[in-house]
């Protein structure tokens, strides 16, 4: 043998691309589920599929694993029907394709663990050649105005595709990218257009066109891109390295045979107004540009600061301010009003974000052998988009939990009297006109404290915020053996750093041996614009926002109760009686090495449901902020969520007092007393 | 040396290709992760023979070759079409829109380095007729 070839080198690279292909196509196939949901076909995910399916079934040739050569042909054959009926695929469909796909994952994974591998199962390979591949599409009502020599290299899944894409509001064009040695030489090419395109729209098909060779196209190609998409014309030539006078809005028109032909065609009025009609209530705006506008907000909030403090320094000068005063005080309304336009206008319901979760229930559900229900309210509940994909993967992550780790087996079920049909409940609403509640809750075994603190080598946690603060340790698993689903040494504190670090919210637990489990996130509906307090302690101004403070007290010298004194690295903790309830106080002074001048007030915050107070000097007042986050790991402190500025040009950081509350708990814990 | 040009969306694939290919000492790689970036490279480089995959992103194999046929100074270039589309129709369609040689995966480590060999030599036998 000549060559150098050897197949076994490539199985790690397989492994690879083989795992990247099968987690696009599960991403795909959930999106044709949530199509089919609706009721519209989604082509573009099933050529996708058929792609990420075929590229498996060539790889896994080269390095001879024949059943999931098998597997994936058998499910390419159900796609290419689907592609050729404008990616029509029916419920039953998605259920064997699913199946398909879990398959093959075992079968790499058996690979990836020098496993032997099964073969193909045949009642899954009948099964996908049993399906029936629904309808041939309904005929669009409007079709697409491109040159000819354009429209010939366009599938009809493709034009449908753009006049779907064009009917739904969106804008439809063509811009174009001319490649050059000196672009290239640049990073400037096809790939890296087509990736920061891909960013700001939906790319329905690139065609290269060739032209005579000249300066502005030396290669004699062009590369056409038609695209979808809502961002501004002045964006798009950036990204292509073009001018907006270069891209061109593509022209749908009404066929003939859309209107039936016993009925008169409508009018030219009545035809606009139906097209209206259907856009009216929702325009898709690109959530760049949502940004863009709360940035621009922010500045206006920073500079309404600026201005009550002039006026407020008028004041103090003795001059008269009232008009002026007046003035500023309106101004703060039309700003806040501003706002909360802008930030509805950035809210996703609830009610879409979970939208995936009957299938990640029902996904688990197979893989771990246990019947599982799912039971979902999400209300009318509205979350800001970037929090809602900040909070997702931790949603996702103690759903794995709860049906992997803590809803028994049916058997076992069947003898605690319990039903054999596991539940998972995920509740959410909004607490205040700040916060969201979401619950995530199940019914099964309950969290084994004793279990988890051997697991840990620590003491036995006494309540449940102390069990919540043990299993949220990093790296910790609580499963003694890691299962198909979950236990890959990811643990529960993604979920505290999603909820907690990263959003300012709050976690906690409620569970109870045999009988189930709850957890509880409590998370902004927004961030970057929050209400907060700002406060003195020390010489230094503080914000902190309002969502995290429960009560602002005086405290009482008469009031704090003596007990055994602790010290922690953070300073004293002393306590103070409040309603009947203890609650450990710690100046915020001492934790910032401030110099104290008396510290009568107190904040308290409820941490895993128990509350903690922090002494401060005096509070200043209640205002929007804008925060803006601390990139720099030098300066990110626990406890400090970011900066911002109150309109004196100088940073005030903004704390997170929960976080703080927990640090200093923690740090408690380990000093001797 | 001679250039070759090799595009296949999987890294693997192509690194496949490659390992049964780089036994001749004067081949030179250049590769290319889809049918655009096969595209733009031709178009502002001269190779000497294309080793195609027909299942890509965007713009598949039939379209990569279909443009480089449409190209005056192309249409001699030598395309080895290597696919997982073993089925007639595929063939039939690769040829027609001019592809050189059709090979389907899995392919022969031998088998492939003959016929990029033998289509070279035919290539340069061509050009010097």
């Amino acid at each position: 043998m000549s060559s150098a070839f050897d197949a076994s080198e490539f199985l790690a690279g397989y492994l690879v691309e083989a795992e990247e292909h099968l987690s696009a196509s599960t991403t795909n196939l959930l999106a044709v589920e949530a199509s089919l949901r609706k009721g519209e076909n989604n082509p573009r995910a099933v050529r996708e599929l058929f792609r990420s399916l075929h590229t498996i079934k060539g790889l896994s040739a080269m390095v001879g694993v024949e059943p999931i050569v098998d597997i994936a042909h058998a499910m390419e054959t159900v796609l290419r029907l689907a592609d050729r009926a404008a990616g029509a695929l029916t419920a039953p469909a998605v259920d064997a394709l699913l199946s398909g796909l879990r398959a093959i994952g075992e079968r790499v994974r058996a690979l990836s663990a020098k496993a032997p591998v099964m073969p193909a199962p045949p009642q899954l390979l009948d099964a996908l050649a049993a399906l029936e591949i629904a309808r041939s599409p309904e005929a669009p009502t409007r079709e697409l105005e491109l040159e000819p020599e354009l429209l010939a290299k366009l599938s009809p899944a493709e034009k449908a595709q753009i006049v779907q894409g064009a009917e739904a509001g969106r804008r439809a064009l063509r811009v174009d990218f001319t490649p050059s040695p000196a672009r290239a030489a640049e990073g400037i090419n096809i790939t890296t257009v087509r990736e920061r395109i891909n960013a700001m729209a939906e790319i329905v098909k690139v065609l290269p066109l060739s032209m005579p060779a000249s300066d502005a196209a030396p290669g004699g190609l062009t590369f056409a891109l038609l695209i979808l998409t809502d961002a501004a014309d002045e964006q798009l030539a950036g990204a292509a390295a073009t001018t907006p006078a270069q891209i061109r809005e593509l022209q749908t028109r009404r066929t003939a045979l859309a209107a039936p032909l016993a009925e008169e065609p409508p009018t030219a009025e009545e035809d606009l107004g139906e097209t209206e009609g259907r856009k009216r209530g929702i325009v898709r705006v690109d959530v760049a540009r949502l940004d863009d506008a709360l940035e621009r907000l922010s500045a206006l909030v920073i500079t309404r600061f600026r201005l009550e403090r002039a006026v407020d320094a008028l004041a103090a000068q003795g001059v008269n301010v009232g008009e002026l005063g007046d003035i500023v005080k309106g101004y703060g309304r039309q700003v806040r009003d501003l706002r909360g336009a802008i930030m509805r206008a950035r809210m996703v319901p609830v009610s879409e974000l979970l939208d995936r979760v009957p299938l990640i229930v029902r996904g688990l559900s197979r893989a771990t052998n246990k019947p599982v229900r799912v039971e979902i309210d999400a209300g009318q509940a509205e979350l800001d988009k970037a929090v809602a994909e900040r909070i997702f993967p931790a949603i996702v992550h103690l759903i794995r939990n709860a049906v992997d780790h803590a809803i028994e087996p049916p058997a076992e079920r069947k003898r605690l009297g319990k039903p054999e049909e596991g539940l998972v409940r995920v509740t959410c609403f909004e607490r205040s006109t700040t916060q969201l509640e979401l619950c995530i809750t199940d019914d099964g075994r309950g969290i084994d404290r004793e279990a988890a603190a051997r697991r840990a080598g620590r003491p036995v946690p006494e309540d449940d915020a102390a069990l919540l603060d043990l299993i949220t340790l990093p790296g910790l698993t609580t499963l003694d053996q890691a299962t198909k689903t979950s236990g890959r040494g990811l643990g529960m504190d993604i979920v505290k750093r999603a909820a907690v670090d990263q959003l300012g919210g709050a976690l906690s637990l409620r569970t109870k041996r045999g009988a189930g489990t709850t957890f509880t996130l409590l998370v902004p509906l927004t961030i970057t614009i929050v209400d907060a307090f700002s406060f003195v302690c020390g010489e230094q101004t503080f914000v902190a926002p309002v969502a995290a403070i429960e009560e602002i007290v005086d405290v009482v010298p008469g009031g704090l109760v003596r007990g055994p004194s602790r010290h922690t690295r953070f300073g004293e903790v002393q306590f103070m009686e409040r309603r009947g309830e203890i609650v450990p106080l710690v100046s915020l002074s001492s934790v910032f090495s401030l110099a104290s001048r008396g510290d009568p007030k107190a904040l308290v915050v409820r941490r895993n449901g128990t509350p903690f107070a922090f002494a401060i000097h005096r509070v200043v007042g209640q205002q929007e902020v804008v925060i803006r986050p601390l990139e720099d790991p030098l300066v990110k402190v626990t406890g400090v969520s970011g900066s911002t500025d109150l309109g004196d040009g100088r940073p005030t950081l903004v704390l997170d007092l929960v976080a703080l509350s927990s640090a200093i708990s923690h740090n408690r814990a380990e000093v001797s007393l | 040396m001679t250039e070759i040009l090799v595009v296949d969306d999987s890294k693997v694939m192509r690194e496949m290709i490659v390992a049964c290919l780089r036994v001749e000492e004067d081949f030179a790689f250049t590769h290319a992760a889809s049918g655009l970036e096969a595209i733009e490279k031709l178009a502002l480089k001269p190779f000497d023979l294309v080793v195609l995959d027909l299942n890509m992103p965007d713009i598949g194999g039939f379209e990569v070759i279909e443009f480089i046929r449409g190209q005056d100074q192309l249409q001699s270039l030598p395309i080895l079409v290597v696919t997982t589309r073993g089925d007639e129709g595929s063939r039939a369609r690769a040829l027609g829109a001019g592809a050189s040689q059709f090979m389907t995966k899995p392919f022969a480590p031998d088998a492939i380095l003959a016929n990029v060999r033998s289509m070279l030599r035919r290539d340069a036998a061509g050009s010097d007729e």
